[in-house]
C-alpha cells in the first residue's frame, strides 16, 4: 500500500528582468569585467541607481569606471553558505566602498572560509567569474593581496533582460485533516468533514466550517458518496509555462458528491469531450486499483481528487439533476 | 465628522505593452507616477504619503516591491502603504489612497499600482506553480456558461463585447491591444481557450502602471486641475467557495454596489450614471457585471449589450477606454477602471470622451469573484440627482 509523504516541493520560475538605462549598462560592464558607476552631482553612487535617492530626481544615464580595489566599511559573516549563496565555503558579505565611489556596494568577500581574515578598513579588489551572464554574481571580493590578474574577454551584446530562477522550497508534513483525506483517497474513499453547527459536509474539509467559524475533527468526518452531480466545468487549452507538462485540451469538472453540500473542485476528464458534458449529469468515480494509487499530489494547499487515484469518471445513465437545484452548488 | 471631500487631481499611465523592455520595473512605475504628478501640477514634495498596490509578489517575483519603489516614487521619509486584494487590487489602492485623504491624516496623497506581466507568467502563478494550472479563464468560464444558461442569451453576446472594447481602445493610445480589423467573424474564429471563451475574449497580458493624485478641498481649489470628486467608494469580500454561493452573481458584488450607490444618494444607476468602467478581463463579465452591479435586472444585461447601449455613444457606455479586454498589468487594471472614470467626469478623456459625462464608476473585482472595490466619481462635489 503506498504510503503518505511529507510535502517536498519547490516553487520556482524563471523570472526576468528588464535592467533599463542605468542597471543595464552597470550589468553589461560586470560582464566586461568593468564595474561602473552613476554620477550624481559630485557624487558617484555603486551600486548606480536610477533615481537621486535624497531628491528623487530622475538621473540620466552617467557611468563612471570605479575599483577594481576598495575598503570595507562594514561586513558579516555567513558561516553556513545555502545554495543560492555565491560559495560553498562560510565568506563575508560586507559594505565596500569602491575607489572612486562614495557610496558602499554590498557584496561577497571570499577569505578562503577564514573569518579572522575579514576587518572593517581592510582592502579588497574584484575578481571576476569565467562564466559571466551579466550577473551581480559575475564578481566577487578577495583580500587585495590575494588577488589575481585577469584578463577579461568583454562580450557582444549589452545586457537588456536578465533571467533568475527565484524559488522557495517547501518542505513540511501534511495536516492531519488532509492526511486523513489523502490516505482515504488511497483506501478508495472520499472522505468529507461535517459541520457540527450547519450539518453542512464539505469535501475536502479544511479542517474547520469557514461559514461557522468552528473546527472540524477527525470527529466531524465521514465517508461520503463516490457517485455525485457534475455542477460546472470548462474545456483546458493549456497555457505553456514553466513546469506545465499539459499539452493537449482536457475536461475539468466540478462534482457534488451526494450527501455533500459543496463540490469538489478540478477533477479532470481525460475520456470525455467538452460537448459531452452537462451541468446535471450523475457521474461515478472508477478508482485506479489499490496499488495504483498515488497521492504526491496533494498538499496543504492544493489538490482535491488527483488523477492518480481515479482511473476515470463514468456517467451513471441515472436523469440528469436540474440545473436550478445546482445552482448554489457551482463551486 | 463628516468625511473630508476627496478629488482626483491628477491621473498618469504609461504605455501598455505586452513587454516593456525598455525601462526597469522602477522605472515603469516612475513612469505613471511623474505623469499623475505633471497631471496635478504637483511634485513629489506636495505628496504626504503614498499607497502602492499590485497582484500577488508571485507575478514578478519581487517581494515586498513597496520597499525597492521607495526611491522611485520619492517615498523616503514618508508613509507608505501596500494594498493586496489581487486582481481587484487597483481599486481597492485608489479606494484606500481616498481614506487617507478623508480621514484628515493627509492633504495629498499618491496611489499607483502596476504589474510588469512580462517578467513573470501569471497562470503559474495562479496555480501554485503546479502543471494543470486552468487560469482565470478556467475559472470563470463555467460561471460564465451558467450565466449564459440562466439568462438565455445568445453566444454573439460575448463577441459583441470583444469588438466593441477592442474599437474604443482605437482612440486611446495607451491601450496594449490596438487591433483596427477586429470583427464579430474574427472573435468568433479565434482559438477556443475555455470554452465558451475564445482568444480574442480575453484579456492580454500586459505590462504597466497607472497613477492618480489626490488631494481634499482645499488642495482641489489651490491646484485649479479639473476635478474629479470622489463622491463614494466601496469595497466587499466574500468566501471563494461555500455552499449557497452564487458565482454568476456573487452576493459581495451586489451590495458593493448597494452601498456605493446609497452613499452617493443613486436611486437608479441605469439613468443617473453616465457612464462606466467595469472590470471585463473576458467579454461575458459585461452583461454580468451590468446585472451584478444592478446597473441592469437580473436577465437583461445582455440586452443592453445587445443593443448597443453599453458603445461608446449607447444610451450607457462601458468601458470607452477599451478596458481590461485591451490592456490589463492585473495589479494596476483596477485603478486604471478608477482614473478612466475620472478622466470622463474631468472632461479630458480624448477621443474617447462621453460627452457631458458628469458622474461615472470605476470597478474591479479579484480573486474568484470574491473581493470587490468600486468608486463614484463626479464633476460636481454635491451633485444633486
Amino acid at each position: 500500500m503506498p504510503q503518505l509523504h511529507d510535502v517536498d516541493y519547490t516553487l520556482e520560475y524563471p523570472y526576468t528582468r528588464t535592467t533599463g538605462p542605468v542597471i543595464g549598462p552597470f550589468l553589461t560592464g560586470l560582464r566586461d569585467g568593468r564595474i561602473l558607476g552613476q554620477r550624481c552631482g559630485d557624487r558617484v553612487l555603486c551600486p548606480p541607481m536610477e533615481f537621486d535617492p535624497d531628491t528623487f530626481a530622475s538621473l540620466e544615464p552617467d557611468l563612471v569606471e570605479v575599483g577594481p580595489g576598495g575598503v570595507v566599511e562594514n561586513w558579516t559573516w555567513v558561516a553556513e553558505p545555502s545554495a543560492k549563496h555565491p560559495f560553498d565555503r562560510p565568506f563575508g558579505f560586507a559594505f565596500i566602498k569602491l575607489d572612486g565611489a562614495d557610496t558602499a556596494l554590498v557584496h561577497a568577500v571570499d577569505t578562503g572560509g577564514d573569518p579572522e581574515a575579514m576587518s572593517t578598513g581592510m582592502r579588497v579588489r574584484a575578481q571576476y567569474r569565467d562564466e559571466r551572464h551579466g550577473s551581480v554574481a559575475d564578481v566577487y571580493f578577495v583580500p587585495e593581496g590575494d588577488a589575481a590578474e585577469q584578463v577579461i574577454q568583454p562580450g557582444d551584446e549589452p545586457v537588456t533582460i536578465t533571467e533568475h530562477l527565484i524559488g522557495l522550497r517547501i518542505n513540511e508534513p501534511l495536516y492531519p485533516h488532509r492526511a486523513r483525506f489523502a490516505q482515504g483517497l488511497l483506501d478508495g474513499k472520499i472522505i468529507g468533514q461535517r459541520s457540527p453547527v450547519t450539518g453542512k459536509v464539505y469535501v475536502p474539509g479544511r479542517g474547520y466550517d469557514n461559514m461557522s467559524r468552528v473546527l472540524m475533527s477527525e470527529a466531524d468526518e465521514v465517508e461520503v458518496s463516490d457517485v455525485g452531480t457534475v455542477v460546472a466545468f470548462t474545456e483546458l487549452n493549456p497555457v505553456q509555462y514553466y513546469g506545465q507538462t499539459e499539452t493537449e485540451p482536457y475536461v475539468r469538472c466540478s462534482i457534488l458528491f451526494d450527501g455533500t453540500d459543496q463540490p469538489v473542485i478540478g477533477i479532470d476528464i481525460r475520456d470525455m469531450t467538452v460537448d459531452e458534458m452537462r451541468v446535471g449529469m450523475r457521474m461515478r468515480c472508477i478508482w485506479r486499483d489499490p496499488e495504483e494509487r498515488s497521492v504526491e499530489d496533494i498538499d496543504n494547499r492544493y489538490g482535491n481528487i488527483p488523477e492518480t487515484v481515479y482511473a476515470r469518471f463514468e456517467p451513471t445513465g441515472e436523469p440528469d439533476i436540474p440545473a436550478d437545484e445546482l445552482k448554489e452548488h457551482s463551486w | 465628522m463628516a468625511p473630508r471631500p476627496c478629488a482626483v487631481l491628477g491621473v498618469g499611465q504609461t504605455k501598455y505593452k505586452r513587454r516593456r523592455d525598455d525601462v526597469t520595473l522602477d522605472g515603469l512605475v516612475r513612469e505613471a507616477a511623474l505623469r499623475a504628478l505633471e497631471d496635478a501640477g504637483a511634485t513629489f514634495d506636495d505628496i504626504d504619503a503614498i499607497v502602492i498596490g499590485k497582484a500577488p509578489d508571485a507575478l514578478e517575483g519581487v517581494m515586498m516591491p513597496l520597499l525597492s519603489l521607495c526611491d522611485a516614487l520619492g517615498a523616503i521619509g514618508k508613509p507608505i502603504h501596500r494594498v493586496h486584494t489581487a486582481g481587484s487590487v487597483g481599486a481597492s489602492t485608489a479606494i484606500s489612497a481616498v481614506n487617507l485623504v478623508e480621514s484628515g491624516m493627509y492633504d495629498t496623497v499618491l496611489t499607483i499600482a502596476y504589474e510588469k506581466q512580462s517578467e513573470g507568467n501569471a497562470t503559474w502563478a495562479l496555480s501554485g506553480g503546479k502543471s494543470g494550472g486552468q487560469g482565470a479563464g478556467g475559472t470563470f468560464a463555467p460561471w460564465i456558461r451558467n450565466y449564459i444558461a440562466r439568462s438565455q442569451a445568445p453566444e454573439h453576446i460575448g463577441w459583441m463585447v470583444a469588438v466593441k472594447d477592442r474599437l474604443n481602445a482605437l482612440k486611446n493610445p495607451y491601450a496594449h491591444l490596438h487591433l483596427p480589423d477586429i470583427s464579430i467573424e474574427k472573435v468568433r474564429e479565434s482559438p477556443m481557450l475555455w470554452d465558451p471563451l475564445h482568444f480574442l475574449e480575453s484579456c492580454p497580458s500586459s505590462d504597466g502602471a497607472a497613477a492618480v493624485v489626490l488631494g481634499n478641498d482645499d488642495i482641489a481649489k489651490k491646484s485649479g486641475r479639473p476635478p474629479a470628486w470622489v463622491i463614494s467608494h466601496a469595497k466587499r469580500t466574500e468566501f471563494g467557495q461555500f455552499p449557497g454561493r452564487d458565482t454568476v452573481r456573487p452576493q459581495a458584488g451586489v451590495e458593493c454596489s448597494e452601498a456605493l450607490y446609497r452613499k452617493a444618494g443613486i436611486t437608479n444607476p441605469r439613468e443617473q450614471i453616465d457612464c462606466a468602467e467595469l472590470y471585463v478581463p473576458f467579454s461575458w463579465y459585461e452583461p454580468m457585471w451590468l446585472e451584478g452591479h444592478l446597473i441592469a435586472e437580473e436577465g437583461e444585461g445582455w440586452k443592453m449589450t445587445d443593443a448597443g447601449d453599453t458603445e461608446l455613444g449607447g444610451s450607457f457606455p462601458v468601458n470607452m477606454s477599451g478596458g481590461v479586454l485591451s490592456s490589463n498589468p492585473i495589479g494596476a487594471s483596477g485603478m486604471i477602471r478608477c482614473l478612466e472614470a475620472a478622466n470622463q467626469v474631468r472632461g479630458t478623456a480624448g477621443e474617447y470622451q462621453v460627452p457631458g459625462a458628469k458622474i461615472s464608476i470605476g470597478h474591479a473585482y479579484g480573486g474568484a469573484a470574491q473581493y470587490y472595490a468600486m468608486w463614484m466619481v463626479s464633476s460636481e462635489l454635491n451633485p444633486v440627482f
